[in-house]
């Protein structure tokens, strides 16, 4: 083997260094929803690395996104953790959408959601955890935990901020703003993607300039 | 009199019994430590550790001595209570190489081996695999074998093994008489009388050994030679597993407390291994020192089973969450367990959902968060929205067939809005109900969007209390 292919070889291990725009498949679950696979990079939920949610205000997708997904891996057995969640997930709705009940696990003491959803993300047993972290402000280092936990899950990781909390600096892959009535919005993606994308059902991918241009500041 | 079937008894003798009783709580063991007891009025050192001999520490010398000896000796009273359970310990240990245990207190324990030496390959491995379990758990041992389980006792404090009875008789008759154990008053008329070996002793007539030293050691010698059986009475472990183990000194700290308790799991790993059942329970009292009441301690396992470290992590997870009271100074502790045997399944389609992984995730979670913290859901038939779930034990099957719109989201409590912040889309869904037990209510239920672009589910309830609420969220 040639050492450049050795390089690359290496390279390809670590998937938390940065290589400029050379775009890299990115292990990924489909959602279960068309029209996010066709707009997330990779062509699903990322795996091994944290996705993180953003609701605008609370309520507005942060579990429907999530349903289809909690559905197939539930159907196939997996359990499925909902780590702290703000409200309680209906169980008609969700057994509505085709989550087997009996393979979902609710963490609802809060104040142990981040160590519990350690556990399950380490244990590598778990088809999909989503946490919501306690209220208040989000260390860089409990986001840094979660995501050292993630990669040894073997499905997708979400991280729901609360509408008044906003992210630190993290590694996650995926960062979605999430809001009412209009879809999903790409605000940072693993892949050297800085442009904004608003992702709907029906809608065209539109970008956002202004977004864009905040964000590209920002990450600057 | 001559037995139907050959018998041979193996003799297990535990020379440091009050040692080990004594000590058997301590993580760091003080360098020069022994036992004491009570004899004649005196405190006299029964037993010392091998540093402390060395020092000059000799059993049978008063206490005050032995600490003028060694001002360093750390010296307890001997623990009755504390070496029983430790030969029950033993007698656990034997039961695995037989199933006709006897007890001999306060140091000794009898099987009988005619069968099952076979089934080992003979005495030697039957011995050796036996000493080395009971080494493993800290009950070192010196072992003796003779087809009479009398003589079979005498013979393990000095490690003889005889396997006839002829060859019994001869070494018995060439001990000394000062190794035939006898009692003070015995012991002491035999030293006086010029006699040396129990041959000697036997060349007497029996008229006149009887007057010379009474008539018990007449009846002791014809036990030893089997010419008289002594009844025995066969010991059976116990059906429920029970220890309480007293802490060298009264403490708090959770690390002196999970030491002790790992002494407490791996005797109930022992019991349950003899007799073969799984645990499904553990039930443990910390006792407090100042008669305040116990402090209860409960570890429950999804999954029958028995793995040592995964219990001690969930205790520790569950000591680590618990607030004291005040110090404890004993622990003591029940296993709950059954004879069901599962043994770990592998998923044959899903390879993530392995084996014993997931029941132990959900131990270690459930250790920590408490039986409240971690739940799964179900709905539940009942009109009225609120009733129409309920948390329930995680993997309890749960099937819906409610095929009304219903929110993803539901708020704990309906909260009470402003009708003017809402555009209702669609509805109502009238629910009356609960007037049989008196918890009446009428509404009527909407999807409405709110100022956000939100999709709620709100009603409006005209009896109790008449408003708008809040109840879900269509996510």
């Amino acid at each position: 083997m040639s050492a450049e292919a050795r390089l690359e070889q290496l390279l390809d291990h670590r998937p938390d260094l940065w290589r400029g725009r050379a775009r890299r498949s990115l292990p990924a679950v489909p959602t279960g929803l068309d029209w996010l696979d066709r707009g997330l990079p990779g062509g699903g939920w990322p795996l091994g690395r944290l996705t993180e949610l953003l609701p605008r205000v609370s309520g507005c997708g942060e579990l429907g996104l999530l349903l289809p997904l909690l559905a197939r891996c539930t159907q196939q057995g997996q359990p499925v953790v909902l780590a702290g969640p703000v409200m309680v997930p209906g169980p008609q709705a969700m057994a509505g959408a085709g989550v087997a009940l009996e393979h979902l696990l609710v963490v609802r003491e809060a104040t142990e959601v981040l160590w519990a959803a350690e556990q399950c993300l380490k244990s590598g047993l778990c088809g999909s955890v989503a946490v919501w972290p306690p209220a208040g402000r989000v260390g860089e280092r409990a986001v840094r935990r979660l995501q050292l936990a993630a990669e040894h899950s073997p499905g997708p990781t979400f991280v729901v901020y609360r509408p008044e909390q906003s992210p630190p600096p993290s590694v996650s892959a995926l960062r979605l703003g999430l809001s009412p009535g209009s879809g999903v919005e790409i605000l940072r993606s693993p892949a050297g993607l800085v442009e904004s994308r608003r992702l709907g059902p029906a809608s065209e991918s539109v970008l956002d300039l202004e977004r864009y241009r905040r964000h590209a500041h920002a990450s600057s | 009199m001559p037995t139907p079937h050959p018998e041979l008894w193996l003799g297990l003798h535990c020379p440091q019994l009050p040692l080990l009783a004594a000590w058997q709580c301590d993580r760091e063991m003080p360098e020069l430590h022994a036992v004491h007891g009570h004899q004649r009025g005196r405190h006299v050192i029964l037993q010392a550790g091998a540093a402390a001999r060395r020092v000059g520490v000799v059993p049978g010398q008063p206490l005050s001595t032995a600490l003028a000896v060694a001002p360093a000796l750390h010296s307890r009273p001997r623990h009755s209570a504390a070496e029983r359970s430790l030969l029950e310990q033993l007698a656990l240990g034997a039961w695995r190489g037989s199933s006709q245990v006897v007890l001999a207190p306060p140091d000794g324990v009898l099987l009988e081996i005619a069968g099952s030496r076979r089934l080992y390959g003979g005495l030697r491995p039957l011995v050796e695999t036996l000493c080395a379990q009971l080494e493993q758990a800290g009950l070192p041992v010196r072992t003796g074998s003779a087809p009479v389980a009398v003589t079979a006792r005498l013979f393990a404090r000095h490690g003889l093994h005889a396997a006839s009875r002829g060859a019994m008789r001869k070494t018995l008759h060439g001990l000394a008489l000062t190794a035939l154990a006898l009692d003070d008053s015995q012991a002491q008329a035999l030293a006086g009388c010029g006699l040396n070996s129990v041959a000697e002793l036997l060349r007497l007539p029996a008229p006149e050994r009887a007057r010379r030293f009474g008539p018990e050691l007449n009846r002791h010698l014809a036990c030893l030679e089997g010419r008289v059986s002594t009844p025995l009475i066969a010991w059976q472990p116990p059906e429920t597993f029970r220890l309480r183990l007293e802490l060298p000194a009264a403490s708090s700290d959770s690390s002196a407390l999970l030491f002790v308790l790992r002494r407490a799991v791996a005797r109930t790993a022992h019991w349950l291994e003899v007799r073969d059942r799984a645990l499904t329970r553990l039930h443990i009292a910390l006792q407090r020192e100042d008669g305040g009441g116990s402090v209860p301690v409960r570890v429950g396992l999804s999954r029958p089973g028995m793995d040592a470290e995964r219990l001690l992590e969930l205790l520790a997870l569950k000591l680590d969450k618990l607030e004291l009271p005040g110090p404890v100074e004993a622990v003591e502790l029940r296993a709950e367990s059954t004879d069901e045997h599962r043994p770990p399944q592998a998923d044959l389609w899903n390879g993530n959902n392995r084996g014993d992984a997931w029941p132990a995730l959900l131990d270690r979670l459930k250790a920590r968060l408490g039986d409240e913290g971690l739940s799964g859901l179900a709905p539940q038939s009942d009109h009225r929205p609120e009733k129409a779930w309920r948390w329930v034990e995680p993997g309890t099957p749960a099937s819906c067939s409610d095929k009304r719109p219903r929110p993803t989201w539901l708020l704990p409590e309906p909260r009470p809005c402003r009708r003017e912040n809402l555009r209702l889309e669609d509805g109502p869904e009238r629910i009356e109900a609960g007037w049989w037990d008196e918890q009446d209510c009428r509404r009527d239920y909407f999807v409405a969007r709110d100022r956000h672009g939100r999709r709620l589910w709100v009603f409006h309830e005209h009896q109790p209390r008449e408003g708008w609420f809040i109840h879900g969220l269509f996510d």
